[in-house]
């Protein structure tokens, strides 16, 4: 019974350990046998080792409740009151002014889009999620009939997870196809550059590739600027009416003479832009590839060229700011002159000594050869390296062709550059050269950019004013009395020089090929523009008399084109035999610059009847 | 007590996540509006960029010169259409005050209601002019014709007091409505014989390439001159009446221009 009794207490001990931890044995059944002890002390130790256990395990467990509560906390404290009120995005309206594109828009210089970028979708497929191919393909094609069928489903059997199927859709097109709902077929946004003025411009803009990277013109020489800023447009120089003028005159002298090409520059002698600049045959430079690559070539930039008789422009500068020739002074021009195995002689040999004025008017090779001698190599040298014909022009193009300049500088070879053989340059040479000829002497680098209205024009003082004074007076003479009569245009005190070169095959100048030319200029009383016109391989018509020279071909474009632009260009007309105007523009054969004593007649300007703009009551008056 | 403490906070915890909830969803709904519009600017900006595009490819010089030539009947300017601004001659009356300082219109409405600007210029340059002058001069030159037509007693008058000899075949009203018969009537009709004597020895600049029925200038003229001997401004006062082979319509200012400079004879 004690046992039992005894052994009940053990017995319900256990469980009443189990529910009170802080029950302890009572040290009443001391009298006991010591097995009940041992017994009981038994599962004493193990009801402390199980307390124990517990309590730490509480411990763990509140701890890591704790520190996993706390960092929630401080988490969402932090998200709440410290990051931001705890927006994942941030909604921004977007500016108004931004651009949508990623490539900046060229203007022209009166803001005319040339060159812009435009949003297109490009349809794409992955093939693995195209569960009928033979379907989708056949739907495709349904709405996009340019595709290939048999193209169209090789591609979508492919193992590729991205094909292209077609790059810039058009808005219905993309709507069709949408329309189609085939899975595995999708959108991608794109950016297709825009040439609005197609093959007007594309020698000066160039063009892209399917990437949008410049290849050519200044979409290539401005590729970083145009990708880097492509809110603000790129504007050009160039007037697209001018351009269109230029384009339109050249492609009809092109085509009158069976030309193999042209090339045309409008330039602003008083700050160096250029307002137009074509170079024919032309390409589309919305589809640039897969022509005739002649058409990408720039003939007035990278070609370089003999320019012939043009050259006699820097010729008579360089004499005159040598001092060392006026303009009356007679040289042999009968005589042909033989250096080596060469036979100096001229194209219309007049047998007599000839002013330089004279040498000019006729174009006169012998003449020019013997100013040169008096001037000397080394001066011609320099000259030619001050006029930049030793460097490219460092207008903005890629397209920028390196002269060919003789080394070493002989005898010879100065000969020859005084007529324009020997050295070849391109025509924005020849131009920019002679515009600081004719502009008071300041040489202005070539540019395609617009000039902002304050902006500080760079320039390098290359001859005397005396000198650019009586070019301009050399060049007039050459419209009103010489070879470039044709393209006297009234109202516009036009002025200029031809240029007649042989072209080159091989080792040999060919008869029959050349390169027909005219740097015009308008008007000399005060010159603003230089027009200049070449013509590559021109073949007579029955119209010229057989002739294909720069005063048959290229004078009357630029003279076609003097009229149509000089109005665009705001130039006022004013009568070409007032006082005023033969003051600053007038010489003769004999070299003398004061009109009142050779034209006695003309005191007073003539009547009404010359002038297209006499019919005014003030014009008797002077103005 | 304990059960209010609950109470007001259980309610402004339920009152805050109201307004918490509420918060959010209209941001949420901003959000959305504000997203929609950024995609809406985009697509604006897109369409203006398609537009201009579109502008600059109509507006291609070469396409328009070919359209030019199918369907309008003008030809590329000429150099000698255009004129430097010092080729104009002045108006005949230097010494008048041009009206186009004190009516800044240009010439159709001075054209139309002749009646009316002439005594608004004689109203300002005569400071001791007749009150019903005045009120004429109140007319408003841009006014149409018609209301002009309205009240031409003013202006009849106010001729009648000016200090001119003014003729009996002052235009009526009838005549008022033909602007361009008025204008051509006025000069001959109106200048008196001593005002046209040193017409004849006129200067220079009137030496015949003028058409003198230059609208603008002769009703100001004529109100406005106070003594009769003035410095005649109207050279050869009949000759254009008679020998008009084109009369520009009064809206036609270009027209107007060209027929003052005589260059359509």
């Amino acid at each position: 019974m004690n046992g039992h009794d005894h052994g009940g207490p053990a017995g319900y001990g256990q469980p009443g350990a189990s529910t009170g931890s802080t029950y302890v044995p009572p040290p009443a059944p001391s009298p006991f046998p010591p097995s009940p002890q041992q017994q009981s002390a038994k599962p004493r130790t193990s009801l402390a080792v199980a307390l124990e256990q517990s309590r730490y395990r509480l411990m763990v467990t509140a701890a890591v409740v704790t520190t996993v509560f706390t960092a929630i906390s401080v988490k969402l404290a932090m998200a709440t009151m410290f990051a931001g009120g705890g927006e994942p995005r941030q909604h921004v309206a977007l500016e108004v002014d931004n651009t949508t594109t990623n490539r900046a828009d060229i203007l022209d210089r009166n803001g005319n889009l040339l060159a812009t970028s435009l949003v297109t979708q490009s349809l794409y497929a992955d093939p693995k999620l195209v569960s009928r191919p033979e379907e989708a393909a056949q739907k495709l094609v349904s709405v996009l009939p340019e595709l290939d069928y048999k193209d169209v489903l090789g591609k979508l059997v492919g193992d590729r997870r991205f094909v292209w199927l077609k790059r810039n859709l058009t808005p219905k097109q993309q709507a069709a196809v949408h329309r189609l709902g085939i899975p595995g077929i999708a959108f991608e946004r794109e950016e297709r550059r825009f040439y609005p003025a197609g093959p007007l411009t594309s020698h000066v803009v160039g063009f892209t590739g399917i990437d949008n990277n410049g290849l050519a013109g200044m979409e290539q020489g401005f590729n970083k600027r145009l990708t880097e800023d492509p809110g603000t447009p790129l504007q050009l120089s160039i007037d697209l009416r001018l351009q269109h003028v230029l384009k339109k005159e050249l492609a009809a002298t092109v085509q009158e003479f069976s030309a193999i090409g042209a090339a045309g520059i409008v330039f602003d002698v008083r700050n160096g832009e250029v307002l137009a600049m074509v170079s024919l045959p032309d390409f589309d430079p919305q589809d640039p590839t897969g022509l005739n690559p002649d058409t990408l070539f720039n003939r007035a930039t990278l070609g370089v060229y003999e320019m012939g008789s043009t050259f006699k422009i820097f010729n008579s500068a360089l004499a005159f700011d040598s001092g060392k020739i006026r303009v009356s002074d007679m040289f042999d021009a009968a005589h042909p002159i033989k250096i080596g195995r060469f036979t100096i002689n001229d194209y219309h040999n007049l047998h007599r000594a000839l002013t330089v004025a004279e040498v000019f008017q006729h174009s006169s090779n012998l003449g020019s050869v013997r100013m040169v001698q008096q001037v000397g190599v080394a001066a011609q040298k320099a000259f030619m390296t001050k006029m930049g014909f030793t460097k490219p022009t460092g207008l903005e193009l890629p397209e920028s062709g390196w002269p060919l300049v003789p080394n070493p500088w002989r005898e010879v070879n100065s000969y020859t550059i005084s007529f324009g053989h020997g050295i070849s340059v391109s025509p924005m040479h020849t131009v920019a050269a002679a515009a600081s000829v004719i502009n008071g002497g300041l040489f202005h680098k070539p540019t395609l950019l617009k000039r902002k209205a304050g902006d500080e024009i760079p320039t390098d003082q290359v001859v005397s004013r005396s000198t650019s004074d009586m070019m301009r007076r050399m060049f007039r003479f050459v419209v009103t009395e010489g070879t470039g009569k044709s393209a006297e245009v009234k109202g516009y005190v036009v002025g200029g020089k031809t240029g007649t070169a042989d072209k080159q095959k091989g080792r040999h100048y060919q008869k029959n090929s050349r390169m027909s030319s005219f740097l015009g200029a308008f008007p000399m009383n005060d010159p603003r523009y230089i027009v200049y016109v070449l013509v590559d391989e021109p073949k007579a018509t029955a119209k010229t008399y057989g002739y294909a020279t720069g005063g048959w071909v290229a004078a009357p474009a630029v003279g076609r084109i003097v009229k149509q632009i000089g109005p665009l260009l705001n130039v006022p007309m004013v009568d070409e035999n007032a006082p005023e105007i033969l003051n600053s523009t007038f010489l003769n054969a004999a070299g003398s610059t004061n009109w009142q004593q050779t034209m006695p007649s003309v005191t007073a300007p003539p009547p009404s009847k010359g002038s297209t703009v006499a019919s005014f009551p003030t014009q008797t008056k002077p103005r | 007590m304990k059960g209010k403490t609950w109470l007001f906070w259980g309610g402004l915890i339920a009152a805050a996540g109201g307004v918490l909830f509420q918060t959010s969803y209209d941001v949420q709904d901003l959000e959305e509006k504000l997203a929609g519009l950024n995609r809406k600017i985009i697509q604006e900006q897109e369409s203006i960029q398609i537009l201009k595009a579109e502008w600059s490819y109509l507006n291609d010089p070469t396409k328009l010169e070919q359209m030019a030539q199918a369907y309008l009947a003008l030809q590329p300017s000429e150099p000698r259409q255009y004129m430097a601004m010092d080729m104009i001659p002045m108006r005949p009356g230097d010494a008048v005050q041009p009206p186009a300082q004190t009516n800044p219109a240009p010439l159709p409405p001075m054209v139309r209601a002749p009646g009316t600007g002439a005594p608004q210029v004689a109203a300002a340059r005569i400071p001791a002019a007749p009150n019903n002058s005045g009120a004429g001069g109140i007319v408003p030159v841009s006014m149409p014709a018609g209301a002009a037509l309205a009240k031409p007693l003013p202006m009849d008058k106010a001729l009648e007091r000016a200090p001119v000899v003014v003729p009996a075949s002052l235009p009526s009203s009838g005549s008022l409505a033909d602007p361009s018969r008025a204008t051509r009537i006025k000069p001959s009709a109106l200048v008196p014989g001593s005002a046209r004597a040193p017409a004849e020895k006129a200067p220079d600049r009137a030496a015949g390439k003028l058409a003198p029925n230059a609208p603008t200038s002769r009703p100001t003229e004529l109100a406005a001159r106070p003594t009769p001997p003035a410095p005649a401004p109207a050279p050869k006062a009949a000759a254009p009446a008679a020998q008009q082979p084109y009369q520009p319509k009064p809206t036609d200012s270009l027209g107007l221009l060209v027929a003052r400079l005589g260059a359509n004879r």
